[in-house]
Order: C-alpha cells, then sequence, then structure tokens
C-alpha cells in the first residue's frame, strides 16, 4: 500500500485550500472530514477542528503577523503554500500546546509531499522566522489606529469594524469581537416532548459531558467536552436540538397558542419550527419550508429524530405566493436569508466573503420575500420578522418598513412581557430586539413582532 | 538485497489467488528480504507477493512501527470503520476512498513459521486489509466508494 494515507495535517491543508478557493465553509468541510473518520480519537478530532477553524478565524491578523516576514504578499502565494503557513503560524502564535519544531516541520512536510519541494524552504524560512520573533512582532497601535488595531487584532474586515464602531462605539464593538473569538458551549433545546430537562441533564452528566443552563430560555441548556455530538445517544433519540437561545427567543416572543397554525417560510436547519411544534404539543401543524431539496432532507432528519408529528416540511421558494395559505396562518415566521454577520463567531468564513454590496441585495430580497409572506398571516395573526445578522438596513429597517407597509396593514406589538428582565428594553416595547454578542450571551440576531391590522 | 519490479495496472498476476505457504525456503526468506527493501525503496507501507510477481501468501507492511512479516495470514475480527484515501504501489498515481474496519485482529506466521496475532488500529488496520487483499486478487479499486481520482502535483 502507498504511503499516502492523510494524517490530521494533511486534512486541515485540504480544508484550508478548499475554504480558499471559496469551495464551501470551513464548519462544514471539518464536520464533512471528522464525519469520514469517526473513528479518531478526540484528541485528534479537536486538533482538526481547532486548526482549520481557527486559521480561517484568525486569517487577518495570521496575514499581517506573516507578511512582516515574507517577501512575497499572502495573497500572491500559490494556494497550497499560503494554506501551509496559514496554518504554521495559527499553531505558532494561537495554540500552547503545540511545539514551535512540530508546527513548522509539518507544514514543510505537507509541501513537499504535495510535490512543491522547491518551495519547501521558503515555508520553512518563514515560519521559523515567525516562530523566533513571536514576541516582539509590531501592531498597530490601539490609540493612534483603533480601527486597524480593531481589525488586525480581531481579524475583522475593516469595512464591518468601521460600521459597528459608527453605530455602537468603540468600547461595543471590541467587546463583541472578542465575544466572536471566544469559545462558546453548545447551546441545545431540550425537546420536552420526550424528557425533561431534569432527566437529560442528569443522562448527559453520567457521560462527563459539561452541562450549564441556558442564559434566557427555561428549556435550554449549554453543553461542551464532548467528542461527537452525532454518537451522544440522547441527540440520537432526538431529545434535544442544537439551537442557538436567540434563536428560541423566536417562538418565545411569537406566543404560540394550541391549535394554531404557523408557517415557518425560510425554515432549514428546522430549529425554530420544530420548536413551534414542540410547543403546539401536539396540537395544531407547523408548515415548514424552505428553497431546496437538500435543506428539506436536513429538516426531514431533525424532525424524525424528534419525533413530532404536527409539522409538514415542503420545499418552496418564499418568493413565490402559495395561494392556498393566504390569511391562513394565526403566526408567520420570517427567518430570512441575511447577512449573517451575527453568528460569526461560529461561522468565520462569513466575514471575509460579506459586502456592502451583498447585503443591499439581501434587504432587496428581504423585502421582496416580506411582501409575499406577510400576506399568509390572518386578519389579526402574528409576523416574526428576525435575522441572524447585525445590520440596521436588513433589521430595524425592514421592520419600520413593514409597518408603512400599504397593501396589507400591519402594527408592532409590544414583546417585553415574552422576554427574561434583562433582554427587556425601549425597543422592545416597540416591538423588536437586536441581540449583539458580548453584550448578551448568544449570537448577534434580531427579532421583531408584528400584528396583522387589516 | 534486491529490489525486485514491481507488476503494475493491467498485469494479470495482480487478479490471481495466492498459494499457502507451506515452509519457509531460503527462497522465501530471500523473497521476503527483497520485499521489504523492494516496499522501502519505493515508499510504502505494505507490499505483497503477488505484486512482485509471486502467488504466495506473503505479506509485508511498516506503517512506521517497524517491519512486520505476515505469513498465510488471516483476519480473525473486524471492529469499526474507518473512510480514507486509499493508494496502491501497483497502481501509481491514483488514489480513491475506501471504508476499512477501524481495529483487526489479524493470525499469521512470522519468518519461522511461528504463529503470532497481531491487534491493528488506524493506517495499520487498513494495511492489513489493503495487503490481504492482494492475496485474492482484490485490488482497492475494486472496493472505493467514490471515483478513482488521478493524484494531482500542484
Amino acid at each position: 500500500m502507498e504511503k499516502q494515507f492523510p494524517n490530521e495535517r494533511e486534512w486541515i491543508l485540504d480544508i484550508l485550500i478548499e475554504v480558499d478557493k471559496n469551495q464551501g465553509f470551513v464548519n462544514q468541510l471539518v464536520k464533512q472530514t471528522l464525519d469520514k473518520n469517526q473513528f479518531i480519537d478526540k484528541q485528534k478530532r479537536n486538533f482538526v477542528k481547532r486548526v482549520a477553524q481557527g486559521t480561517v478565524e484568525r486569517q487577518i491578523y495570521l496575514d499581517y503577523v506573516i507578511e512582516q516576514f515574507s517577501k512575497v504578499k499572502v495573497k500572491k502565494m500559490k494556494p497550497l503554500i499560503r494554506a501551509a503557513i496559514r496554518m504554521g503560524a495559527y499553531q505558532l502564535l494561537c495554540m500552547d500546546g503545540v511545539p514551535s519544531s512540530a508546527a513548522c516541520n509539518e507544514s514543510v512536510t505537507l509541501v513537499k509531499k504535495r510535490g512543491m519541494k522547491g518551495l519547501s524552504g521558503f515555508v520553512n524560512g518563514v515560519l521559523r522566522n515567525i516562530a523566533r520573533n513571536k514576541d516582539n512582532i509590531s501592531f498597530p497601535e490601539e490609540q493612534k489606529e483603533p480601527l486597524q488595531f480593531l481589525s488586525i487584532q480581531y481579524s475583522m474586515p475593516q469595512w464591518i469594524v468601521t460600521k459597528w464602531v459608527a453605530l455602537y462605539g468603540y468600547e461595543m464593538t471590541k467587546t463583541m469581537l472578542e465575544a466572536f473569538l471566544k469559545e462558546a458551549p453548545l447551546s441545545v433545546r431540550v425537546n420536552e416532548t420526550k424528557i425533561t430537562k431534569d432527566e437529560l441533564v442528569a443522562a448527559l452528566k453520567k457521560q462527563d459531558i459539561n452541562v450549564e443552563n441556558g442564559a434566557y430560555c427555561s428549556n435550554a441548556i449549554k453543553i461542551s467536552g464532548y467528542n461527537y455530538l452525532g454518537k451522544i445517544k440522547e441527540w440520537k433519540e432526538g431529545y434535544f436540538q442544537v439551537q442557538d437561545e436567540s434563536s428560541m427567543l423566536v417562538c418565545q416572543i411569537a406566543d404560540i397558542k394550541p391549535d394554531n397554525i404557523i408557517i415557518d417560510v425560510c425554515a432549514a436547519p428546522g430549529g425554530k419550527a420544530t420548536h413551534a411544534a414542540q410547543l403546539l404539543n401536539q396540537t395544531g401543524m407547523v408548515y415548514a419550508r424552505d428553497l431546496t431539496e437538500q435543506k428539506v432532507e436536513l429538516m426531514k432528519e431533525n424532525l424524525t429524530r424528534l419525533g413530532l408529528t404536527n409539522m409538514q416540511i415542503t420545499c418552496q421558494d418564499a418568493l413565490v405566493l402559495d395561494e392556498e395559505m393566504l390569511e391562513k396562518a394565526d403566526v408567520v415566521i420570517a427567518d430570512l436569508p441575511c447577512s449573517g454577520l451575527g453568528v460569526i463567531g461560529k461561522k468565520s468564513d462569513i466575514k471575509y466573503n460579506m459586502t456592502e454590496e451583498k447585503q443591499k441585495e439581501l434587504v432587496k430580497l428581504q423585502r421582496d420575500i416580506l411582501s409575499v409572506v406577510c400576506k399568509y398571516v390572518k386578519k389579526g395573526g402574528t409576523l416574526i420578522y428576525s435575522t441572524c445578522t447585525i445590520n440596521p438596513e436588513e433589521n430595524e429597517e425592514n421592520f419600520r418598513w413593514l409597518l408603512e407597509n400599504k397593501d396589507v396593514k400591519f402594527e408592532a406589538v409590544d414583546i417585553s412581557s415574552y422576554l427574561p428582565k434583562e433582554l427587556q428594553e425601549e425597543t422592545t416595547k416597540q416591538g423588536y430586539l437586536q441581540l449583539l454578542p458580548g453584550k448578551h450571551s448568544c449570537d448577534g440576531f434580531f427579532m421583531s413582532r408584528l400584528r396583522r391590522k387589516n | 538485497m534486491a529490489i525486485r519490479n514491481i507488476r503494475v495496472e493491467e498485469d494479470e498476476i495482480l487478479r490471481k489467488k495466492c498459494k499457502e505457504v507451506k515452509e519457509v525456503t531460503e527462497r522465501t526468506r530471500t523473497l521476503i528480504d527483497d520485499m521489504l527493501d523492494t516496499m522501502y525503496e519505493a515508499e510504502g507501507v505494505g507490499l505483497a507477493a503477488p505484486q512482485v510477481g509471486i502467488l504466495k501468501r506473503i505479506v509485508v507492511i511498516d506503517v512506521g512501527e517497524g517491519p512486520y512479516v505476515l505469513i498465510n495470514p488471516r483476519i480473525t475480527k473486524v471492529e469499526g470503520e474507518q473512510v480514507g484515501d486509499e493508494g496502491c504501489l501497483s497502481l501509481p498515481g491514483k488514489v480513491a476512498v475506501v471504508p476499512r474496519p477501524y481495529k483487526v485482529t489479524c493470525v499469521a506466521y512470522d519468518e519461522d513459521m511461528e504463529e503470532y496475532e497481531i491487534e491493528a488500529e488506524d493506517l495499520f488496520a487498513r494495511a492489513i486489509c489493503h495487503e490481504l487483499d492482494h492475496l485474492e486478487g482484490i485490488l482497492y479499486i475494486d472496493k472505493a466508494t467514490e471515483p478513482v481520482r488521478m493524484v494531482t502535483e500542484e
């Protein structure tokens, strides 16, 4: 047999090259790789995850350091070399447990193995230089160049930093950027139709999984220290669903009542829709829809696992009016495609791919979808508009646009009473809430509630 | 000490079943030594006798833990699964995804025809499965779950 069985550093290299070519998101690629190799031990699994995701997450910072030691600009390097140097630099600069020699040598070996012997000396030189000088690298000073400082220190494109500092101030922006880089435990929702929260917590603790209470929702818990989620028996049995607390709040503010008809127009992977079905407690019906068969499949898997019966999943484009649903829904959940800047902590590639231009296009798409799906709301029924982004144009401005809608008329609903005390603020009385990571213990998220008047 | 020719591609000998080894003669010992040399020279982690044109149930493996010689080997237990790339010295430049057990227990004879047992995991387990298949005329491409890829050198 040939000696080409990839080791874990080679998997990381391949993942980074794919991400670089824009052929996938780092989290998905890590998951695919680890799913294929379920039997590797916990340590290797965590290493692959940490280095692949960390290298993407800290890319601006790493490139800044690399360019101080390389004559070639990072952007001009061959993709293989770029990936090998970035992952080596990440291990040198951001991880304590990896010896410098290993971080350098492994990247050099990978480059040779992939047939670029001639450039292995270059990779070796750059990485060894970084290793030797890592304690005296000069960075932009916070006092003199605050925006550059934030951008490089927290690897956030400067246009986003500039925009947020203008909106939320310097300190708040810094808090948010810090929160994105912090590793957060996984937030999950207890499927109370199958198990009580106390029983689930006890069962997970028995397997040495760390369990904490959620910050805002009574049926939320946060778990960490597990090896492979798909192997936890309680997950396979559908006793819980992975969902951020911010997203759980959506069904909470929707005030779902027994027998309600609910439409979730962009539902995949189905967190909110299954939550709604759970709250209906075997009554009513949730119509969960999304654009592609792949997304529909994903939802079906989750539904089967959770064992809920009051939910129908179909593949349907939210832009196309479904005449049968006109004025049928007690609640329409419109959690729409957005720029995703609130979940950068989990999906770090988003920050490099998003642009102000794309955000403008998204605002248009959101409005196009809203003007279709708002017609499904009954008179007196509820429209929930939410996104997982931090961008007033997509959030507050779309909410106001809905209130000014001429065709179907809406009014804002005070959502304060559905929220825990620490989330109640001036805007919640006006019908909306913008969650900010660091300020709140969850993803960045926007939610709003409106009532149909006519 | 000699490097033997590795049979490649469509060579029919790769598709034949191998015969049990009854006794280890001088010629067998030379064959084993040559197989090890050939494997190391080709930077492989395993080699089966048919790959150098001999239809005998002999395999050599070294995944970095030192050389193992397996005569008349048989797998007695398999556990778990691993899915990953595999390549073969007889199919140069190609690679494909092959699912294999994560752990195997294998009983074989050494060069003195003493029976011994190996418990192997991960790459070692994969190599055992791969080489033992050669003794049956099976190549990894027969078991690949995804199309065979050419190894690209960027």
